[in-house]
């Protein structure tokens, strides 16, 4: 853990990266991100990484955010060029397992957002989990990473939480 | 005709050579035919698999943008077309489509003259929520290039069946409220020749240099062999 202290910080110091934690450590969410938008969209995702260090699975069953009247798990699922979205009820992220979510598969559907976003904007957002714990997180606006979506092609989606309809 | 042997002779003689002629002359313009034809030409092998087998001819459509403006199938001649449907609600592939295809833009923009022949449409399949005025700002958001339509859904269908774009709207699908619905649709980016024909597709899951690299070689391609 100590080694990764430095680059922790220099990235909080930078800004792009944010951290937060649960009150025992094991679960840590790293950087939390809102996709910029155009100004009159109302529907947004954002993305993240939840990290479970600890020996317990557990368990994203809501995210709530004052920025957005709701926020909903979704998956995107691209099966024959044809896209959907699957909305998860909850999301597990087993022992020592880091669930990632980014454009393209996994991602928070950020709902009627109260007021136009800007890239560079701060909104906190709260994420619940099964055992009750809360933890709160501020996510960013930005631009997406297009350039990074090799990742995306190369996802395997079928490994990553449960899917409860 | 027994009685006038010589005279037949001759006929047939020239009959036959007519036809010999006229058999040469049909092949040549036969064989001319086939390889000013992009159906038969070989494309390159790296822009082989983003090529229709053959060329498809677009019949006349009408969608709606903003300021009361439409597209045409004649808006479309005389440029590159990238076509992409989708629905302004979708907070995932949909940006992030529009911002690899916008990207791309961007790296075609390094050859000027490419440039200046590409445009890309966002049709929304979602007229429902999508006004055109919201399309229009959505669209250039991610592109000065993009233009933002839709259209009733006779008008949506008309133009997306020709492309077996499908789609579905689930309405209030485990939703919280009737204005929160979700979308299924292709995902695939249609690229339209400057015939106003259906040429290439780029499907699911599309990369910024991809595209870039890829449309550059098929529009020399179509530049060297297939322009007519």
């Amino acid at each position: 853990m100590i080694k990764f202290f430095p680059n922790i910080l220099a990235a909080l110091v930078l800004g792009f990266v944010t951290l937060s934690a649960s009150a025992n450590g094991d679960i840590h969410i790293q950087d939390p991100w809102v996709q910029a938008a155009p100004p009159g969209v109302k529907v947004l995702a954002a993305y993240l990484e939840i990290k479970n260090n600890g020996k317990k699975q557990q368990v994203l069953t809501g995210v709530s955010s004052p920025a957005f009247g709701q926020i909903e798990m979704h998956r995107s699922v691209i099966h024959g060029n044809m896209a959907h979205m699957e909305h998860l009820k909850e999301l597990a992220i087993p022992p020592n397992t880091s669930v990632v979510m980014q454009p393209g598969g996994l991602h928070l559907m950020l709902m009627n957002a109260k007021k136009p976003l800007n890239a560079g904007d701060q909104l906190p957002m709260t994420l619940i989990f099964g055992s009750g714990e809360k933890i709160a997180i501020t996510a960013t606006v930005r631009s997406g990473k297009t350039e990074g979506t090799e990742d995306h092609r190369h996802m395997d989606h079928s490994g990553h939480g449960e899917h409860n309809h | 005709m027994k009685n006038q042997r010589g005279v037949l002779t001759r006929k047939s003689l020239a009959i036959l050579l007519i036809a010999a002629v006229a058999i040469v002359v049909a092949a040549a313009a036969f064989i001319g035919f086939r390889s000013n034809s992009d159906t038969v030409v070989k494309p390159p092998e790296e822009i082989e698999d983003y090529l229709f087998w053959e060329a498809k001819e677009l019949t006349d459509f009408k969608l709606i943008g903003a300021d009361n403006k439409t597209l045409e199938l004649d808006d479309l001649k005389g440029k590159w077309s990238f076509i992409f449907f989708g629905y302004i609600h979708c907070p995932d592939v949909c940006p992030l489509t529009m911002g690899i295809l916008g990207q791309a833009f961007k790296l075609i923009e390094k050859n000027p003259a490419a440039y200046q022949d590409i445009q890309g449409v966002f049709v929304s399949v979602d007229p429902k929520r999508d006004t055109p005025e919201l399309l229009k700002e959505y669209a250039s958001y991610f592109s000065n290039k993009f233009t933002g339509v839709t259209g009733d859904t006779a008008q949506v269908d008309a133009f997306s069946r020709q492309m077996s774009a499908l789609y579905t709207i689930h309405p209030k699908e485990a939703q919280a409220s009737e204005d929160n619905y979700l979308v299924t649709h292709n995902s695939t980016v249609f690229l339209i020749d400057p015939q106003g024909r259906l040429y290439g597709r780029f499907p699911p899951p599309q990369l910024t240099q991809e595209i870039a690299e890829v449309f550059i070689k098929i529009r020399t391609f179509y530049n060297e062999r297939v322009k007519k």
